[in-house]
């Protein structure tokens, strides 16, 4: 499933993701494991939590991220 | 003709130790910065870019340097302004880095600290918000990563002062220091040796949440993030309209009225005979009685309101949170939620809003930001014109304004949305951690700030001022009025004197309304007057950063659509005013 499918509160683990060096200066690589916080109305950003720190990804990037549940 | 501090590059001196201040974006730079620095702090734009960075000097017992506050990067690809900055400053060399580390986000931060030690240049690692990693149940151990660093760890909490004159002295000690450079990692062997280190350095106790980590996960959330961001910007505009007002009938009115201006009258009196030239000087529109007045009475309070609110928002870590609750609806009009940040830097002046849009946005979205700055969004001069004007006699009135400026902000919106080509920058973006902001960084950007306002646009506003005086007291005013007296007169309903407002309004956006203050106008007509005014040119300035910024043509442009909608609308409410008032 893609992250923008996601939801609220549940924990992922990223699969596969665009090839962005930002994505990944901010710490969202490929094995990762985050929660996602919440998703935003009208195709508003995907919120997600990474170790200690949010972060707000677009819901066209956030379509793009194959992300897995974890439990 | 900038609102904003900016100057080319100074050269520095070769016997001052030159400290560059690096780090990722949000982890207490500016923080360290003005703790670290002393008075005199500058801004500085770095020459073919629009990004500023801020320099000042720094001193430990005779050792004597300046730091440079380099934009805050997460790596240096160069792939946007900021790193490009960055790279470019460090290619110019320099003493010793201090390199900001997040300790709530090590691993993080590390990509940048392993990239810095490419180049031959000695490092100190601050490993700041210790205080706040350690409420996280996040433990580090600075010894063990100093030796994975190969380069000294200085644990500090900024705003604490904690660790910093450690830092200083460990920083003065490096400089000079020959240095050689790691050999450059490829960024799969950077992460995997990242992922080491902390494994080896970082401990972490899962503890329950605390107070600011509660807040800080409701104001992101869009239940209840979006009631709480109206909330938060109702008390900010209360605090800015309300504590301007008291400020201005309580204190500085009086003062100025009550005795300054009596005692320039009578001193004038004394000196120059009764004409044009006392006139010229104080009579009602004279230099030293509008002159002082005008800025320093009605306009001063609230402009300085507005940047302490501002500046509390923007270091508090909350304005990024605001952009991201509004993406959903800015993304209606073209552009991003970040975008809001500029919007509302706008409410303060138009020039650095429109700079300020440059960094990372589209030239679709800069577009869309500039016209809706210059068309709908009034300034803080013109907003405290506005709140002088309509304040006393209506808040109605006041708040009509504000909301046709609103609805008409979103319209404009959507029509260059539809217009121009292009697509809007994706939102990525790290939400900073809630915080206190930091006395010190906190008065030395509202100083800035204040300094700014003063020198740029205090000074347009007295010039218009001293030709107000010279067109009112000379009898210029009546030639002009006779010839737009219909559009003035007949379409718009105002008397004939206002169309010293018109005149004056080309300099800038608050001259178009103060001198509507003097003419005893019904509630029609202040409404009337304020449209134009808020939909009139914008100010000299802001023509010459549009000029500048995209081209004569799309300022000329702005310009025209901007003059044409407030004769339009301002017509138009005038005549269904009278229509509804049956006073046709």
């Amino acid at each position: 499933m893609t992250l923008a499918f996601g939801n609220k509160r549940a924990k992922y683990r990223v699969l596969k993701l665009p090839d962005s060096h930002f994505l990944k200066a901010l710490g969202l690589r490929k094995g990762t494991e985050f929660t996602l916080e919440c998703k935003h109305p009208f195709k508003g950003p995907v919120v997600v939590k990474v170790g200690c720190r949010c972060i707000a990804i677009d819901y066209d990037i956030a379509r793009d991220i194959e992300v897995e549940e974890v439990s | 003709m900038k609102c904003h501090s900016s100057q080319n590059q100074k050269p520095i001196s070769d016997e001052k130790i030159k400290i560059l201040l690096m780090g990722n974006p949000n982890v207490g730079k500016s923080v360290i910065f003005s703790k670290l620095t002393g008075v005199h702090v500058d801004s500085s734009n770095y020459v073919g870019t629009t990004v500023d960075y801020t320099i000042g000097d720094v001193n430990f017992g005779r050792q004597q340097g300046v730091m440079i506050d380099v934009p805050g990067v997460y790596s240096l690809e160069a792939t946007s302004e900021a790193e490009k900055v960055a790279v470019s400053l460090l290619e110019e060399g320099a003493d010793v880095i201090i390199c900001v580390l997040d300790a709530t986000h090590l691993e993080r931060n590390l990509d940048l600290a392993y990239q810095l030690k490419e180049y031959p240049i000695p490092i100190v690692y601050s490993l700041n918000l210790v205080d706040v990693a350690k409420r996280q149940g996040i433990n580090i151990d600075a010894k063990k990563l100093s030796e994975e660093l190969g380069a000294p760890v200085i644990p500090t909490v900024a705003i604490k002062n904690t660790g910093l004159m450690d830092l200083l002295r460990t920083s003065m000690k490096l400089a000079k220091e020959e240095r050689i450079p790691r050999p450059k990692l490829t960024e799969e062997e950077r992460w995997k040796k990242i992922k080491d280190i902390v494994a080896k350095v970082q401990t972490k106790v899962d503890s329950g949440p605390t107070f600011i980590e509660i807040l800080e996960d409701k104001t992101i959330q869009p239940w209840p993030g979006i009631p709480l961001a109206l909330l938060v910007l109702i008390i900010s505009l209360g605090v800015v309209i309300g504590g301007g007002k008291a400020l201005r009938a309580l204190v500085l009115l009086p003062l100025v009225r009550d005795v300054i201006q009596p005692f320039l009258t009578n001193l004038v009196s004394l000196v120059v005979p009764p004409g044009i030239f006392r006139n010229l000087l104080v009579g009602d529109y004279g230099i030293l009685i509008i002159g002082i007045e005008w800025p320093f009475a009605l306009i001063l309070p609230y402009v300085f309101l507005f940047y302490i609110v501002f500046s509390f928002l923007e270091d508090s870590g909350y304005m990024p949170r605001i952009g991201v609750l509004a993406d959903g609806l800015l993304r209606r009009i073209g552009i991003q939620g970040g975008n809001i940040i500029p919007i509302m830097l706008g409410y303060g002046c138009a020039v650095p809003a429109i700079l300020g849009s440059r960094v990372a946005n589209t030239y679709k979205e800069r577009i869309i930001v500039a016209a809706l700055v210059s068309f709908a969004v009034p300034c803080a001069s013109q907003s405290a014109a506005f709140m002088s004007l309509l304040g006393d006699r209506s808040i109605l009135a006041l708040a009509s304004v504000y909301l046709l400026s609103i609805l008409v902000a979103l319209l404009v919106g959507i029509i260059i949305n539809k217009m121009v080509p292009g697509k809007s920058q994706p939102m990525l973006l790290e939400v900073p951690n809630l915080l206190w902001p930091d006395k010190d960084a906190f008065k030395k950007k509202l100083k800035l700030r204040m300094k700014n306002f003063l020198i740029d646009a205090e000074g347009p506003m007295l010039l218009g001022i001293v030709i107000a005086s010279v067109i009112a007291e000379t009898g210029i005013l009546n030639e002009f009025s006779r010839l737009i007296g219909p559009l003035v007169e007949g379409w718009l309903g105002l008397p004939k004197e206002a169309s010293l407002s018109l005149l004056l309004g080309i300099m800038r956006r608050e001259l178009a309304v103060l001198p509507l203050l003097e003419l005893n106008l019904t509630t029609l007509q202040l409404i009337v007057g304020s449209v134009i005014a808020l939909f009139y040119l914008p100010c000299l300035s802001v023509f010459a950063v549009l000029a500048k910024e995209f081209s004569l043509k799309v300022a000329l442009l702005i310009g025209l659509a901007t003059t044409t909608s407030a004769f339009l609308f301002g017509g138009i409410i005038n005549q269904l005013g009278r229509l509804i008032l049956g006073v046709m």
